[in-house]
């Protein structure tokens, strides 16, 4: 049984997302995410990358089929790390894109409450967007702490 | 397109405003993607990320050396992207004492000290630096007004002019007031205090202030609790950028570990999101504390912070030259007056609380300890022998105010009794006379109650 905190942070808005991968020899590259896309089981999710900034990240994804999803509510440091299989990898449809604006919105949203102009938050690139559907096989507790990086699943 | 740059051209990203991002891999490639609460920069090779836990990216570190770090300028948002390999982690040194005090600082604002403290300082051969292009979709933005990296305006006259002030200062009371309107008229820092050491409690004690509604004059911060009780007992200067996003940081280890401590409030603006809390020391000896604070998250650079030490060490040098500079030259003169008549109108009471060693005006806090003995001392014999005029000697003499035998800061203590009474009592007043002579003017009757 997940902890409601950790399951509403991993499903609501207002978060940031921090994706990794890496490559074959085990190299690890980064991007930020715009939105994860996961219902209350956390059995899977689709994680959105800006096209423009994912490059490695994606391409890592692609060859090794792992990847790493951190999804914070940033104001209490609240997070969650979902690990797990990449089973598809496409191009976001149009019809994403409105949840994808309102995820980006949302963040923006509360990064302006704490401080930064949430224009400027607006302005970093979402789209077009990877869609990345993974199986998610382990969660971890994020949160800075005694339980910083326990398995919860 | 990948654009290679200079490290130090991004130093902006490494003043902690935006929390940095790191990705690190098992040796099986299995990633794990986090933010990192400190990326320090050392040098255009070199980088070194805190450790404050044992987790899953030490661990993976351990096994495969090479990481991933996003970083943002926190003026314009863009990003850059370091690819890591890690070299050592330190556990002691100049580096670690660097990161750890930043920490250390931060962890008993939000009461976890000795929980929240730095374990390592992992640091990282930087292999390879890109500015991560299409990251924003416009220009980077101008400047914003919340958001403003002043650079240096001229250091060497900057060292000038303050030095100049604090040689043209008289005494240690003008010198304080003096050092703090100089920093605000030349380096723009609004709001500031100073705080001497007091060698009797062991406490610091603010001595003067600019830029806050009420002064705070007599505050009292216990060495190693807050910003300024860590910059003192630890004699390093601190430095943080981004407060609340570090606070944020903080309270949450707090909240997960279930501590209970209360929070330490900032030194004086309680929206602060930077500050710059300098040791002023002769030798290894704490003078005292100059903090600055500003409501800009990234107002204060290393810059301010090196200069600023230098700065620092001038104020001591003159606060220590003024606190012994209290003895009279001529002979005392010591006129005994009757009391002037007392305006009935105006009737004040003072009480002096045995037990606590305070004195009350009116029913509010007014002083304590060595201040409080001396306001005492000068208002019994005021009352009973009519005196008005005291020497400083006199009162080193007087073994009943327990000044220490060397080094007592009697000047910094009528320093601190006199602008305590002009803020809270303006009827009774300690005036200078001359060198080592003061003279005490009271306005209306005071009467005087021990308990």
């Amino acid at each position: 049984m997940l902890d409601e905190r950790i399951l509403r942070v991993a499903t609501d808005g207002g978060t940031s997302v921090l994706v990794g991968s890496a490559d074959a020899g085990a190299v690890p590259a980064c991007c930020r995410g715009i939105a994860v896309s996961t219902d209350r089981t956390l059995a899977r999710a689709t994680v959105y990358v800006p096209v423009a900034t994912s490059r490695d990240v994606i391409a890592n994804a692609a060859t090794t089929k792992k990847l790493a999803v951190m999804i914070t509510r940033v104001v209490e440091h609240v997070g969650v790390q979902l690990k797990g299989t990449v089973e598809a990898i496409r191009m976001a449809g149009a019809e994403e894109g409105p949840f994808v604006r309102r995820r980006l919105q949302e963040f923006a949203e509360v990064l302006d409450e704490i401080g930064l102009p949430r224009r400027v938050f607006l302005s970093v690139s979402h789209w077009p967007a990877f869609a990345v559907e993974i199986t998610v096989e382990e969660v971890f507790d994020q949160t800075p702490g005694p339980r910083a990086g326990s398995s919860i699943r | 397109m990948i654009q290679m740059i200079p490290l130090t051209t991004i130093w902006r990203c490494f003043q902690g405003v935006i929390p940095s991002i790191i990705a690190t891999s098992d040796s099986h490639g299995n990633p794990n993607v986090t933010y990192a609460s400190q990326v320090h920069l050392i040098d255009d090779g070199h980088v070194a990320l805190s450790r404050q836990f044992f987790n899953k990216t030490s661990r993976n570190l351990d096994e495969n050396p090479l990481a991933c770090a996003e970083v943002h300028d926190p003026v314009t948002f863009q990003s850059y992207r370091l690819h890591l390999k890690f070299l050592r982690s330190e556990k002691s040194g100049p580096l670690f004492d660097v990161m750890a005090v930043r920490i250390q600082a931060i962890a008993s604002v939000t009461g976890m000290s000795g929980v929240f403290r730095l374990i390592g300082a992992d640091v990282f051969e930087v292999l390879r630096v890109e500015k991560v292009e299409g990251f924003l979709t416009s220009a980077p933005a101008e400047p914003d007004e919340r958001m403003s990296m002043t650079g240096a305006r001229s250091e060497i006259r900057g060292l000038q002019y303050i030095s100049e002030q604090i040689n043209r200062a008289g005494d240690l009371d003008s010198l304080l007031d003096i050092v703090l309107e100089a920093l605000g008229s030349y380096f723009g820092f609004e709001h500031s205090m100073v705080l001497l050491a007091d060698e009797c409690t062991g406490r610091l004690v603010a001595m003067a202030s600019r830029g806050y509604g009420t002064s705070g004059v007599g505050a009292e911060v216990e060495p190693g609790q807050g910003l300024i009780g860590t910059a003192a007992s630890e004699l390093r200067v601190i430095r943080l950028t981004g407060i609340e996003a570090c606070l944020r940081y903080g309270r949450a280890v707090r909240r997960e570990s279930g501590s209970a401590t209360p929070e330490i409030p900032l030194p004086g603006l309680p929206d602060a999101q930077s500050a710059l809390v300098i040791p002023l020391k002769l030798c290894e000896r704490l003078i005292g504390v100059l903090a600055v604070e500003d409501r800009d998250a990234t107002r204060f650079g290393e810059w301010h912070e090196a200069y600023l030490e230098i700065i620092g060490n001038q104020i001591a040098l003159g606060i220590d030259r003024m606190a012994d500079d209290g003895e009279e030259t001529a002979p005392p003169r010591i006129p005994i007056a009757k009391p002037e008549p007392a305006d009935e109108g105006r009737r004040r009471t003072l009480t002096y609380y045995v037990n606590d060693d305070c004195i009350f005006i009116d029913g509010e806090y007014l002083i304590r300890n060595v201040p409080g003995r001396i306001l005492w001392k000068l208002m019994r014999e005021h009352q009973r022998d009519g005196r008005r005029e005291f020497t400083n000697r006199e009162l080193r003499l007087d073994p009943g105010l327990g000044l220490p035998p060397i080094k007592d800061n009697l000047e910094s203590r009528l320093i601190l009794l006199r602008r305590r009474l002009s803020e809270k009592c303006p009827d009774v007043r300690i005036v200078p006379v001359g060198r080592g002579r003061f003279a005490l003017e009271i306005d209306g009757a005071v009467e005087m109650v021990e308990r």
